[in-house]
């Protein structure tokens, strides 16, 4: 089998504190990421919520006001 | 269909371990030798090669200021942009690693 290269300690230098770099920064990012998901979440079902309401209310009139012969 | 199903799945459990045997001897030679050459290409810098890492850096910077970086021939020039290359995916596996998940960032 062919022996191994010795890769150059600048090559090794750099790939392991790029690998270390990427981890903190990943790290970082989520973490900064995550409340605002969060927030706009929890916005997005108040909304939700809201909009419900407003159509069940809608229905209620709709059918209260509908003069069937058939109720 | 529901039958062509039954039976494929009925041979994969009969044929399991021999599947299972068959990806085992397939794998065993090449893995050992990645091991032979991860060990050593692969491997993180020793605290002794950390200071001649940062003077390797020196001299880049030194040959980048006295314009001897742009004598590389283009050869020399595209292997080193691969290498370069190389060394920025290792920064997006260090970015998985710290965000946790393979696809974005799963907020």
């Amino acid at each position: 089998m062919i022996p191994p290269v010795q890769v150059s300690p600048l090559i090794k230098f750099t790939r392991y504190s790029a690998l270390l770099v990427g981890m903190i920064y990943g790290k970082k990012r989520y973490d900064y990421l995550k409340p605002i998901a969060e927030e706009e979440r929890r916005i997005e079902a108040e909304e939700k919520k809201k909009r419900e309401e407003l159509e069940r209310i809608a229905k209620e009139i709709a059918e209260a006001s509908e003069d069937s012969i058939l109720k | 269909m529901a039958k062509a199903a039954q039976g494929l799945v009925q041979r994969l459990v009969q044929r399991g371990p021999e599947l299972f045997g068959a990806a085992v001897t397939y794998s065993k030679p090449r893995l050992a030798t990645f091991w032979y050459y991860a060990k050593v290409e692969l491997a993180p810098p020793t605290p002794a090669e950390i200071p001649r890492a940062i003077d390797s850096i020196k001299g880049l910077v030194r040959a980048f200021q006295s314009g001897r970086l742009a004598q590389l021939t283009v050869k020399d020039a595209l292997r080193n942009g691969l290498v370069a290359t190389e060394v920025l995916m290792w920064f997006y596996i260090g970015e998985i690693i710290g965000k946790g998940g393979i696809i974005g960032y799963n907020v």
